[in-house]
């Protein structure tokens, strides 16, 4: 709360450019970061992390089923392993990899990926993957299979059960893994400053940029609370859409 | 009586070390490894005061010592020329006291930025590229634009004020009147590969070819060539490089100010600037420096008051610490966006 308390003061204090001391009340700075340049970023920023949880959901869903449904324990305790293994790697380290891999000095990619939002994207979804993985297993797990017998006792193809009574039951899992994927790639920072090389930029990334770069912490404070506010809205629309959908199926939310 | 001298003799060097620090607030890898070789060492051997460092980035370092004013954490601060403008415009630095730092008298008269810091070494931002991974020669800045390096240039984009400025000069402007050179700064965007916020990044970039040309720091290019890389560092024929000039400070409030000028003092002397010299392959301040021969007349090595004013172009340090939230506006806008 305290640090809340800090950046509301500063965003309402003017910048004063090539000193360190702010001036008075303004609200100059709100004004400033509501033209399109700065929203265009919160716009950018919405579309990468919606795209990430929808891609990160279809990744990991197929893992997070086998962890959970596979009946060698040898072979859950292998993909329990590589699901795990990233946290072991800082993010740095990982997203460092990852310019190796994306760039053009080991593999000839036909496209151009490395600075690119397909390659910030390709490293988000990464990023994402392990606990997407971790939140589904747990919610397929809680499946009782013989609603699955059941299902293909009467005749269901292996598709439809999977369709009709799988997938529905494990939405409180998608639901949760989805916000909490959405909610911490709105934030992502090392992913989008490394893989992006400064031509993508993500809210974190404008609001350093601000704050480091132009020496501008009463604007960068004035960033952060808008991009809080629509962080907020946005998580709070997402929820309660998922969180509607959930209910219709029977279930809520976990 | 002869024990007791022993016990004398061995009792000095112990109170020498456990002498509080000096402690020196630089950027770390290279810049601080070289700090401590070439300027601390001799320090603590001439006076018995240990020296300790703080590294970090220039803006991390300036914001810790913002949140520390009140009780300093840090003796000298390195910095670059014109963030030393907003540490002095927060009240950091102290003023200070030329007399204890006889050395000035020799600096060049570009080193003398302000009262309150003092240039140490210097360089220039200019263009650095390798050979192997571009066709023909580059010379001056205008070839940037050129379409063979279509998708081939990385630059900084944490502090655009380099790219920004020369734009403007060479269409008749310069940093006050940058306005001048947007037009032409938009038409290099086909030929930008990416953007770099740290030095480590931008070599990087270079060694793995995702950006074979660069607006670079001299410094960072001659670290490549040492390194064995094929890189190239060029004077621009059409409009000089612009000089970057790191600064030494005594930080205000510092209870060791007396040792802190003393420092700053020998990291002026020529014997420490020659020594700097050899060792970052940077440019001296003091004038009285010799400068090897195989770096006579490279970038951003500028080694008579002649020099100094001709083949480099030194913005004003008050009109970038101003105008840099401008350009880094406009630029992010107009450059670095899509």
């Amino acid at each position: 709360m305290v640090a809340l308390g800090a950046l509301f003061q500063l965003s309402v204090l003017t910048f004063v450019p090539g000193s360190l001391k702010t001036g008075g009340l303004t609200d100059a700075n709100f004004r400033a970061v509501l033209a399109p340049q700065y929203l265009r970023y919160i716009w950018d920023t919405i579309v990468l992390s919606a795209l990430t949880t929808i891609l990160t959901l279809l990744a990991s869903y197929p893992v997070a089923y086998a962890l959970a449904r596979t009946p060698s324990a040898r072979v859950r305790s292998l993909i329990l392993v590589l699901t795990l293994a990233p946290f072991f790697t800082g993010a740095i380290v990982r997203t460092y990899a990852w310019m190796l891999v994306l760039g053009q000095s080991f593999i000839k990619w036909p496209v151009k990926l490395l600075f690119e939002p397909e390659g910030v994207l390709i490293g988000l979804v990464h990023f994402s993957m392990p606990t997407m993985i971790l939140i589904l297993a747990a919610a397929i797990s809680h499946i009782d299979p013989v609603y699955e017998r059941a299902a293909a006792s009467l005749g269901a193809r292996p598709s439809r059960v999977f369709l009709r009574v799988t997938l529905p039951l494990s939405l409180p899992g998608i639901v949760s893994g989805s916000l909490v994927v959405f909610a911490w790639t709105f934030s992502a920072f090392p992913t989008p400053e490394l893989l992006g090389g400064g031509r993508v930029k993500m809210i974190a990334n404008v609001v350093k940029d601000l704050a480091l770069d132009s020496f501008n912490w009463p604007g960068s404070g004035a960033f952060a609370v808008v991009a809080l506010v629509v962080t907020l809205l946005v998580l709070a629309v997402t929820s309660r859409m998922l969180g509607r959908e959930a209910a219709a199926d029977g279930h809520r939310p976990a | 009586m002869v024990w007791l001298a022993l016990v004398l003799l061995l009792a000095f060097p112990v109170a020498a070390l456990a002498a509080d620090p000096l402690v020196v607030s630089v950027w770390g890898g290279n810049w601080k490894d070289t700090v401590e070789k070439v300027v601390a060492k001799p320090f603590t051997a001439k006076t018995g005061i240990p020296v300790e460092f703080e590294v970090g980035g220039t803006l991390d370092r300036l914001a810790k010592a913002r949140v520390s004013k009140a009780a300093p954490l840090v003796d000298v601060t390195f910095t670059t020329t014109h963030v030393g403008r907003l540490y002095i415009s927060d009240g950091l630095f102290e003023k200070l006291d030329m007399t204890k730092i006889p050395n000035s008298k020799d600096l060049a008269r570009e080193a003398l930025r302000s009262d309150y810091h003092l240039g140490t070494w210097a360089y220039v931002y200019t263009i650095a590229y390798r050979p192997d991974q571009v066709q023909g020669e580059i010379t001056k800045w205008t070839d940037l634009w050129e379409p063979r390096l279509k998708g081939k240039v990385g630059m900084p984009d944490f502090d655009p004020s380099h790219i920004i400025t020369i734009s403007a000069l060479l269409d008749g402007g310069d940093e006050t009147n940058w306005q001048k050179g947007q037009e032409r700064l938009k038409r290099i965007k086909p030929n930008i590969a990416a953007f770099f916020a740290t030095d480590a990044r931008s070599q990087d970039l270079m060694k793995t070819g995702e950006a074979p040309v660069q607006v670079m720091l001299s410094i960072n290019a001659f670290h490549l060539i040492g390194q064995g890389m094929n890189v190239k560092v060029i004077t621009p024929a059409d409009k000089p490089g612009i000089v970057g000039i790191d600064t030494a400070a005594v930080m205000a409030g510092s209870k060791k100010a007396a040792a802190a000028h003393e420092f700053i003092n020998m990291a002026l002397s020529k014997e420490i600037q020659e020594q700097l010299v050899t060792t970052f392959k940077a440019g001296p301040t003091n004038l009285k420096a010799a400068v090897p021969t195989a770096l006579k007349g490279q970038p951003g090595v500028f080694t008579s008051p002649a020099e100094w004013k001709d083949r480099g172009y030194i913005m004003n340090d008050e009109v970038r610490a101003k105008t840099l939230a401008a350009w880094k506006e406009w630029f992010n806008a107009n450059i670095v966006a899509k």
